[in-house]
């Protein structure tokens, strides 16, 4: 069992525990939009959890209520003693207090969902931070593989089930889509016992923020696909395949300028740049 | 020899007897504390085991009337010896009765060593096979030794001669007796279940079971809240410690007949639980030590001698196994059935969610589903997770009046979450026809319903319980209505039973709840509904487990079916021996795999009776039942027996009855407020 292997290895060749720092957010269900644990950010904390050896903390910057406060004792009650909460005002850019909080922290690997289910959730964050730390940053971590010599050896899902084995120096920043396995049950005893370890750092306004105006979202029209085919076979085929767009294109070794440029045509195309 | 060796044989085995049970009530003490009235507590115990206890060992009369015999005979002997032999009163009429007390024993222990051979699968076996031989050594030394004192025999007949060899086997007989009779009760043989029967009937967690020389209903089922204020203490049964120490005592007082064992559906089904078993098991936890002394049927597909726990050891083991396996405690459909036939009044399904408790609330660890359906309980207010504000898509077409329009109405229809589900929705609009029918004054509560709560609290999240229990509560509080209908048992069980531990002052919870056949039959009895005659075949009613051994609605659903001409052909377990149809407690959700499923069991029954239909009253076991492959009974709700058989009249017929009404039903109910 190759998975066996690499906990062994990964006992052997760190001899202290690997440091792991979760950063969670609020969540919002997507049908009461009652506050919740953001459902990929507590599968990091389940892939944390599941990683042998690993000593685990969790981190939280953001505005503090009562709600939220409700929202982030969810992740406790997976079987977490404190999570590390950092003071932000609600207008305020959480990328300089989180990178300060980790560069004092110092963990190995930071894992996080890939985006947020309230606030702008652009997915941006991890991006940002891991640019402000400096490291590298995985996205669609599906499987923690082996630990070794400073080096992670991690599977990253790709659509349509495909997998990729990556090797990664450390430290390094991961994020976690809804291909990693889904998060255990939040526990109401420990939950509600868990540690709110609050830490005070200073906001930096996100200037660009106040400028933007935000509208409810809309859902945008499917385009219908009528497959006209006696076969059941090919019926049910194309119902059960994946709608994609067709006139995608697959650009191998072009320099930066030609991959933005084919990147602003489409965009142009669709309408998303005028 | 004799007068000098008795009374020493009598006394040394009291005092043991005194020993063992200061060392019994010592493990029980282990328990957490519970109030309960000491003095008055043991004034109750001859009435509660002349009449309640009575009334459930009654059911088996042959066992009934042998152990008035054996026992009455065994406390009348007892006392009478210490009185003529362990203080030597030599009188001739005290003899007699000694005599008498003893042959009665005698006679009891003769059918119950004739029930052990061979012994039925639910019996115990081990010590137990010992016991009828342990009551005639008893009751044939007592007597035997007492037929000098009586005159019958020469006084010094054991003083002489062959006397003396016969005072030395009598002497042997009577130590065996005394020990299985007075030592062995309070050091954990076979008669334990008398010392502790007696005192667990004295100081029972539910005293409100047993009845009293007013009358009326005496039944207690609703589960007993959790005080979640204080953050600190566990929540739920973790160790047989967390146990209260009165619980603790019920499971002590167990006597091993397996009637429990001979009626859970999910042993039948072949999944890990028996209740007997795990009575035993927590009795195991409690002294600490392993199963393998158990005698009994094991949990079906685990092997006896393999789990071990002590008094502040896990029950549940995270990883590995303890003294009990999780599967065990999932496999409860909670149906009841275990309680009802328990002659000692043993709380196994109490004891169960404890348990439960436990293993959702501090390890969330409800197996399969059940953390997901949690989530949703949660997050929308179902179990199923659908948008709350779809409450009443079903009804888009029934114009059905809200409470948040009306603010008061005779009748609030709970809807529950069947309202969700394709199936209860016939129900349902059946339900609702009847009522329009009788033109009863009513209204619904449509997205401000939430769940009742039941499946989180049976699946041990008692947090979401309260939580959605208040909620509904503070809903109710706005509205004025008369009473609360629905056509669920569950939420009716809830509601009625459950609800009123979360009064306040100033939101009261009690109501007065009627499930829908209930008030059905009222309805008919008031003459508000007039039927075709029957048509169809053959019919048969499946009890469901909260309507029935949880709220004792037998006669309402049949007096129903007898209005509609049904004449109902009873399955063999029916009433208060129901078999549960496998849909309670969560154990859907819980899933736990078996031999066999609960409802195909279940429609077996009803396959015997030959009946075409099988009416229910629950959507818990319409579903269950439906799910059965066919050929099978169709499965029908009484609400739609009801409403096939409506006579509606028309609007002319209702102008003729009731002058002042031109208007046509349609504009009448658009005119409502």
């Amino acid at each position: 069992m190759p998975h066996d292997v690499s906990n062994k290895s990964a006992k052997q060749s760190t001899a202290n525990a690997l440091n792991v720092a979760v950063l969670v957010s609020v969540g919002q269900h997507p049908l009461t939009a009652r506050a919740r644990r953001a459902d990929q950010d507590a599968r990091a904390v389940e892939m944390a959890l599941s990683l042998e050896n690993a000593s685990v903390s969790l981190l939280h910057a953001g505005p503090q209520d009562s709600d939220h406060e409700e929202a982030i004792r969810g992740y406790l009650g997976m079987g977490i003693n404190s999570v590390g909460l950092i003071e932000q005002k609600p207008q305020a850019d959480v990328i300089p207090a989180l990178a300060n909080a980790l560069r004092a922290s110092a963990p190995q690997l930071v894992l996080t969902g890939t985006r947020a289910e309230t606030g702008e959730a652009s997915g941006v964050t991890p991006y940002l931070l891991a640019e402000a730390l400096g490291w590298p940053i995985i996205t669609g971590l599906a499987a923690v593989e082996k630990v070794e010599q400073g080096v992670v050896t991690v599977l990253q899902a790709l659509p349509r089930g495909k997998r990729r084995r990556l090797r990664i120096r450390l430290p390094a920043l991961a994020t976690v889509d809804s291909s990693a396995p889904a998060a255990r049950q939040s526990a109401f005893g420990p939950a509600r016992r868990g540690e709110l370890a609050h830490q005070k750092a200073a906001s930096e306004l996100d200037e660009a923020l106040s400028t933007w105006q935000f509208q409810p979202a809309r859902k945008r029209p499917k385009r219908l696909k009528i497959v006209k085919s006696s076969s059941a076979r090919d019926r049910f085929k194309a119902a059960a395949a994946k709608a994609d767009g067709g006139g995608g294109q697959t650009l191998n070794d072009v320099t930066p300028e030609q991959g933005a440029e084919a990147i602003f045509k489409l965009l142009k195309e669709e309408g998303v740049l005028s | 020899m004799l007068d000098t060796l008795l009374p020493i044989l009598l006394f040394s085995a009291l005092l043991l007897a005194a020993i063992g049970a200061v060392r019994r009530v010592r493990l029980w003490r282990q328990g957490r504390p519970s109030p309960a009235p000491i003095i008055r507590g043991l004034m109750q115990v001859p009435r509660r085991y002349l009449v309640d206890l009575h009334h459930v060992v009654e059911r088996d009369k042959l066992i009934s009337h042998t152990h008035v015999a054996t026992a009455g005979g065994f406390v009348l002997a007892a006392l009478l010896a210490i009185m003529v032999h362990g203080f030597g009163l030599d009188n001739t009429i005290l003899a007699w009765v000694l005599l008498a007390a003893t042959v009665s024993m005698f006679l009891g222990s003769l059918v119950v060593a004739k029930r052990r051979s061979p012994p039925p699968s639910r019996l115990s076996k081990g010590p137990w096979m010992r016991l009828p031989k342990s009551l005639m050594a008893f009751s044939i030394g007592m007597f035997v030794v007492t037929l000098p004192t009586a005159g019958i025999l020469p006084e010094g007949v054991f003083q002489s001669g062959a006397g003396w060899l016969a005072a030395l086997v009598l002497a042997g007989v009577i130590t065996w007796g005394l020990g299985e009779m007075f030592f062995g009760m309070t050091w954990g043989g076979p008669m334990k279940h008398a010392f502790a029967g007696a005192l667990h009937l004295a100081f029972h967690r539910r005293p409100e079971r047993f009845s009293n020389r007013a009358g009326g209903e005496h039944r207690s089922t609703g589960l007993k809240p959790l005080a979640l204020d204080d953050e600190h203490t566990k929540l739920g049964v973790e160790v047989p410690a967390d146990f209260t120490w009165n619980q603790l005592l019920g499971f002590d007082a167990c006597v091993q007949c397996g009637r429990c064992e001979a009626v859970c559906p999910a042993f039948a089904a072949g999944q890990p639980l028996n209740p007997k078993k795990l009575i035993q098991d927590m009795v195991v936890g409690m002294a600490g030590g392993t199963d393998a002394h158990y005698a009994g049927s094991p949990y079906p597909g685990k092997p006896v001698g393999e789990h071990g726990g002590s008094p502040h050891d896990p029950i549940v083991a995270r990883t590995g196994s303890a003294l009990v396996d999780a599967e065990t405690l999932w496999s409860c459909t909670t149906c009841r059935a275990c309680v009802e036939e328990c002659p000692m009044m043993i709380e196994h399904v109490d004891a169960i969610v404890d348990m439960r408790r436990f293993l959702t609330l501090e390890h969330g660890n409800t197996p399969n589903k059940g953390a997901e359906v949690l989530d949703n309980l949660i997050a929308t207010d179902n179990p199923g997770g659908f948008e709350p504000d779809s409450r009443l898509h079903w009804a888009a077409d029934l114009n059905l009046p809200l409470m948040a329009d009306k603010r008061e109405a005779e009748v609030l229809l709970w809807l529950g979450d069947g309202v969700f589900d394709m199936r209860n929705q016939r129900t349902l609009r059946a339900f609702i026809s009847v009522l329009r029918a009788a033109e009863i004054d009513f209204a619904v509560l449509g997205n401000e319903e939430r769940d009742s709560g039941d499946v989180a609290r049976r699946l041990g999240d008692e947090a979401t319980f309260q939580s959605l229990a208040r909620r509904n509560i503070k809903t109710l509080s706005q509205y004025r209505f008369a009473r609360i209908v629905t056509c669920d048992p569950h939420s009716f069980h809830v509601l009625k039973n459950e609800y009123a531990d979360l009064s306040t002052a100033d939101m009261p919870a009690r109501y007065e709840v009627l499930h829908h056949s209930t008030y059905i039959n009222q309805l008919v009895t008031d003459g508000k509904l007039t039927f075709k005659a029957w048509k169809g075949g053959n019919v048969t009613y499946h009890d469901p487990c909260y309507l029935g051994r949880y709220n004792g609605e037998y006669e309402a659903p049949r007096a129903v079916l007898k209005a509609l001409g049904i004449e109902v052909k009873e399955m063999a377990r029916s009433g208060y021996r129901s078999r549960c149809c496998g849909g309670g407690g969560g154990a859907p959700i819980t899933d736990i795999p078996g031999k066999q499923r609960i409802p195909d069991m279940r429609m077996e029954d009803v396959r015997e009776t030959g009946a075409d239909l099988v009416a229910v009253g629950c959507p818990q076991c319409t579903a269950m039942l439906e799910g059965v492959v066919e050929p099978r009974a169709d499965i029908k709700d009484i609400a739609e027996l009801v409403a096939d058989a409506l006579i509606i009249k028309t609007p002319d017929e209702k102008a003729a009855q009731s002058k002042p009404a031109p208007a046509s039903p349609r504009a009448t109910l658009e005119v409502m407020p």
